[in-house]
């Protein structure tokens, strides 16, 4: 075509000065310029008047007034702000949702401030806020720990007529159309739709509220009246959701339902359905009633020795190890999958640039093996917070935690005694979920057909990960149990469980280390309840003895 | 870090004051970007451009600064008086200063928008950048510029 007959690009001169445009658009202009005096001559003048502007620019700066005070010297805030990231102290690890929201360092520097005056009211851990952001990161590091499973969700809304889905991020795929109207509520309000009913969509959500205010209760489980759920309910003055709740079980942790109310009177409510989960959360849940859609590609292992070019369960575990080497089966949300004559390993392209450089700098040697870090669907970038949330003070309180407070002499005593139990306590749940992990990867009749030199591989993994966890726990009985007994706690007798093997008794250990985590959350008055000391000695024995049972299976 | 601190700093400065945020917040509201944006990068945070997402940051708290500011008066850097005041420009020529003055005022003239975009532009930032951080398309930012520029065209023609 000939561009001189081509309509004049007025409109894209600035951008062809400015580099903006796409190659090809930017070829064709040029090629108009050639043929064009009456554009040449306006690209000029936008040239002039470019020129002119910078100029213009330089006297402003040249002009401009000085700044009021002379410009801090950052790098003592920046090592601040380190310390903040890396300090344990219970403070900071109550705070640090908060830190990592985005709240500025004044406003955070507000907030310990105001967490100070409410320290010396000893009500320290009571702040709703406070407790929704402690329990948001359990819930957080609890799903990311362990294998994410597809769910069935009930969805009711203000604008479509009820309907299901399941979770995952398949589910995107198989979206229907009814699903469209409401998918579109989710994206208003920038929450992740590939995964809803999450505790990790929620504080995402929760973190980018400026103004929020939460109110954590106690509710009770429609299902199952006996139960106890906790529920998280936060309110913003701005953006698209005026007030979100989700539903977490008590137990593990797992979100049961949600509802988004918007600020135009529009609403969504999301809800399990009971027993689609398929894999159960430390032995409490339901096992699957039907297909779920993680098992499009049911990954049939190929046998232990198969020769050729796929990979096999020894590659498998290689992997698996490789990756222990480095600690990335502890909370890094990364996958391990034997499918497609590769070993698989996957995981969300959120995890850290170099840690993902490590990830896959640590199995680079390994053959069949595929890393890949896929995007989730990017979250907006918080705006910048202004305000600490004003949160009212509720009085939760737990009885037993007054009575350790007295009977370690002061607060400062009981601070160090939650710091000390938290760190351990993290430590064993990150363990415990490792093993978990391998358990369900290798049932005993799949453990049967593996070759001895693999058999030991897998067992010594799982060793590495039992003997940490042991001396965790001795380090929890070591603070507790003194301390407990001399409130009167007795341990109860724990029933010997007959020995099955590892992998069982490697899920008796989830569901008992849970029950451990949650009786000391709820002593330490961040989750309601009211244990009396024998419980959490009761709780302890039972793990140990557990672990005990783990570790002999093992042997 | 420091670097971009130290470079970035006054242009961050110089724009917000543009915005109309008074000094002493302007001043505060850019140490606190650059804190904000050392803890995010410190949590492993990817950021293509940081020199765009320091001004798209600062764009942001600066409107929310202005917001609460609102009882009081925006605040005028008052770049007219200055550029024609002689002691500040006694090495500038006469002819240059008035000239300058002209395109000051037809800055002044220009819409918020096409101010913000001009200013962000002479800041060096591309297109997607300043596009983030107004809210609006890349293509709607070349549009602004485009008029901005030829109102500034005609004043120098006039």
């Amino acid at each position: 075509m000939n561009s001189i007959f081509e309509r004049h690009p007025e409109q894209d001169l600035v951008r062809y000065l400015d580099g903006e445009l796409s190659t090809r658009r930017s070829r064709q202009v040029a090629s108009h310029l050639e043929n064009c005096g009456r554009c040449r001559a306006e690209l000029e003048e936008f040239q002039v008047a470019v020129a002119d502007c910078a100029n213009y620019r330089n006297v402003l700066v040249a002009q401009t007034p000085e700044a009021p005070a002379p410009w801090r010297d950052l790098y003592r805030d920046f090592s601040r702000i380190d310390e903040a990231l890396a300090n344990n102290s219970l403070l900071v690890r109550l705070m640090r949702p908060l830190v990592h929201s985005g709240v500025p360092r004044w406003a955070f520097l507000a907030g310990l401030a105001v967490l100070i005056v409410l320290l010396s009211l000893n009500q320290l851990r009571q702040a709703p806020s406070v407790q929704a952001a402690t329990l948001l990161r359990k819930a957080v590091a609890v799903s990311q720990s362990q294998p994410h499973p597809a769910r069935r969700i009930r969805v009711r809304s203000s604008r479509q007529p009820e309907f299901t889905r399941m979770s995952g991020a398949q589910a995107a795929i198989l979206e229907v159309a009814q699903a469209q109207a409401v998918a579109a509520m989710f994206q208003r309000a920038n929450w992740d739709w590939n995964d809803p009913l999450s505790a990790r969509a929620f504080d995402q959500w929760r973190d980018r509220q400026v103004h929020k205010t939460d109110e954590v209760t106690a509710v009770k489980d429609p299902a199952e009246p006996s139960e106890h759920l906790t529920q998280i309910r936060t309110t913003s003055p701005d953006g698209e959701v005026e007030a979100a709740s989700i539903t977490l079980n008590t137990d593990d942790y797992e979100a049961v339902s949600e509802r988004l109310e918007f600020r135009d009177q529009e609403w969504v409510e999301l809800s399990e359905i009971a027993g689609t989960s398929t894999e159960s959360a430390g032995g409490t849940g339901v096992s699957s009633v039907e297909a779920p859609v993680r098992a499009a590609e049911p990954p049939s292992r190929p046998a232990a020795f198969t020769p050729g070019s796929s990979a096999s369960i020894s590659d498998e575990i290689q992997v698996l190890s490789a990756l222990s080497e480095i600690g990335a089966d502890l909370g890094d949300p990364v996958n391990v999958e034997l499918a497609g004559g590769k070993v698989k390993v996957t995981g969300p392209a959120e995890i850290p640039a170099h840690r993902q450089e490590e990830i896959r700098a640590s199995v680079a040697s390994l053959p069949y093996v595929e890393v890949a870090f896929t995007s989730l669907p990017p979250a907006q970038a918080p705006s910048v917070a202004s305000t600490v949330s004003a949160s009212s003070v509720s009085a939760v309180n737990s009885p037993l935690e007054t009575r350790l407070e007295k009977h370690l002499g002061g607060h400062a005593a009981l601070e160090r005694f939650s710091n000390e139990l938290l760190d351990l306590d993290d430590a064993a749940m990150q363990r415990v979920y490792a093993l978990h992990r391998l358990a369900q990867k290798f049932s005993p009749a799949e453990e049967a057909s593996l070759s001895p030199k693999d058999r030991a591989a897998l067992h010594e993994l799982s060793r590495k990960h039992t003997a940490v966890l042991a001396s965790k726990l001795d380090g929890m009985g070591s603070i507790l149990n003194p301390a407990l007994s001399a409130l009167g706690g007795t341990a109860a007798s724990v029933p010997t469980a007959s020995q099955t093997g590892w992998q069982p008794a490697a899920n008796d250990l989830v569901r008992s280390a849970s029950d451990l985590d949650k009786l000391i959350s709820q002593m330490l008055a961040m989750t309601p309840g009211n244990p009396s000391p024998s419980d959490l000695m009761t709780a302890w024995g039972e793990l140990r003895a557990n672990l005990d049972r783990c570790r002999q299976a093992l042997k | 870090m420091a670097q971009l601190y130290t470079e970035t700093r006054e242009d961050v400065y110089r724009y917000l004051l543009t915005l109309g945020v008074h000094p002493p917040k302007a001043q505060e509201a850019v140490q606190e970007v650059f804190l904000r944006l050392y803890t995010s990068l410190k949590k492993g945070e990817k950021i293509e451009s940081l020199r765009g997402w320091v001004f798209r940051v600062a764009h942001n708290y600066g409107l929310k600064v202005r917001a609460r500011q609102s009882s009081e008066e925006k605040f005028d850097p008052a770049f007219e008086t200055r550029l024609m005041s002689p002691s500040a420009n006694a090495e500038r020529d006469l002819l240059d200063r008035e000239k300058m003055s002209r395109l000051n005022t037809a800055v002044e003239g220009l819409s918020e928008q096409q101010k913000r975009v001009l200013f962000l532009r002479m800041e060096g930032l591309r297109y997607p950048e300043i596009a983030s951080t107004l809210g609006i398309s890349a293509s709607a930012v070349g549009e602004f510029l485009r008029r901005a520029l030829l109102r500034l065209k005609k004043v120098r023609d006039e």
